[in-house]
């Protein structure tokens, strides 16, 4: 297995001087470099299957709306708004969910976005 | 002939190994908290045991030239150390412990589950409820902490005119309350779809095989179920990633309420 090879450090004084001699500058460069990647690393950590992005926004969508039917449900049982307060959260709860949805669809683009270096198409609009 | 049907469930079924007692409940079968060392748990300690191992092997020797398992463990590290600084920013960087830990169980699990004969922790709504929670209370928590009552701006949209405002407000309250179930359940809702899914082709090429010249057809659910595996161990490495992004995305809004 891979030993550390400390044991040659001490004899090879000039060589492992001049091997640590721009060592400062060379941490330096990888610090600046973790930034650089950050960028480009969020497009690759963030690349997922199609069917992972499906479930995904299904499932906040799914989810809001659970959330506000169950929460206008619980609150019918104790106060003597029935069936009002179920109608009104289940509504709100599908806004929720298209909320929900809209911003987990931008996450996603943001993470894919389209390079700053491409050439811009013409819009009409702008005439 | 008298083979027992193939049931898609049964490899959910929780079994007791040995009992740890009874609590509470006034003595009658059925009453009170029923206690007992599960095949659940046991496949949560080993869980718990493969990470710790594959850590704690993997750090003890420190070489500045790293070995196989040594580099595995950093590489791990760093990926996971990535994620949390790129999705939660440099200030997040002090729940990477809680984002390690959890994306490391999740990983681990759904990964023991692709073996035979294996339980799957994460396929009990139970168990991912109790990791979305987790997450949930850390982020209302430390929210309500770090920046007090400004937490609550979360759910006030800036630069939204006064009469839409408490049409807003309602939704966005809606919104955050539906994180924790919408994590959980899409964790819990891909591992035990794909489980079933598996069981139910593995099922199929049992009943034809076992059909005289409806065999040959077997080969046709035999492809799908290995097709399906190979998708299985993705969705289990996805899904694991997934559930750690969303921590990190939650975990952001607690430090920098406000959008």
């Amino acid at each position: 297995m891979s030993e550390p090879r400390d044991e040659k450090r001490p004899d090879t004084g000039s060589a492992a001087g001049k091997a640590t001699a721009d060592l400062g500058a060379r941490i330096a460069r990888a610090r600046g470099q973790r930034a650089a990647d950050a960028a480009t690393e969020q497009t690759r950590t963030g690349d997922m299957s199609g069917m992972g992005r499906g479930f995904r926004l299904a499932s906040e969508f799914v989810a809001a709306i659970l959330v506000g039917a169950g929460l206008g449900y619980i609150i019918d049982m104790f106060l003597p708004t029935r069936p009002w307060a179920t109608v009104v959260l289940l509504l709100l709860g599908f806004a929720a969910g298209v909320l929900n949805v809209v911003r987990a669809t931008r996450e996603l683009n943001a993470d894919t976005a389209v390079p700053s270096d491409t050439p811009a198409l013409r819009d009409d609009e702008d005439d | 002939m008298a083979e027992k049907p193939i049931e898609p469930i049964h490899q959910f079924r929780i079994t007791d190994y040995f009992d740890i007692g009874n609590f509470g409940g006034d003595g009658t079968p059925g009453s009170g908290i029923h206690l007992a060392f599960t095949n659940s748990a046991l496949f949560m300690i080993l869980t718990v045991g493969l990470v710790l191992a594959f850590l704690v092997l993997g750090s003890n020797r420190r070489a500045i030239v790293p070995g196989r398992l040594q580099l595995m463990t950093e590489m791990t590290y760093e990926f996971v150390a990535n994620m949390v600084r790129n999705t939660a920013g440099h200030d997040g960087m002090k729940f990477l412990p809680l984002v390690g830990s959890l994306f490391m169980f999740v990983l681990i699990a759904n990964l023991f589950g692709m073996f035979p004969y294996f339980f799957t922790v994460t396929s009990h709504l139970i168990v991912t409820v109790m990791m979305a929670l987790i997450v949930f209370l850390t982020v209302v928590i430390y929210g309500f902490y770090k920046n007090g009552p400004r937490f609550l701006k979360l759910f006030v949209p800036s630069g939204i005119p006064w009469y839409i405002i408490w049409l807003v407000v309602p939704i966005e309250i809606l919104s955050f309350l539906s994180r924790p179930v919408s994590h959980s359940l899409r964790l819990w809702g891909n591992v035990l779809a794909g489980h079933i899914v598996l069981k139910v082709f593995g099922g199929m090429v049992v009943a034809l095989l076992g059909a005289g010249a409806w065999g040959l057809v077997a080969v046709l659910p035999f492809g799908m179920a290995v097709a399906m595996t190979g998708l299985e161990v993705l969705v289990a490495a996805l899904q694991a990633f997934v559930f750690a992004v969303l921590t990190c995305v939650y975990l952001h809004d607690a430090m920098h309420p406000g959008h």
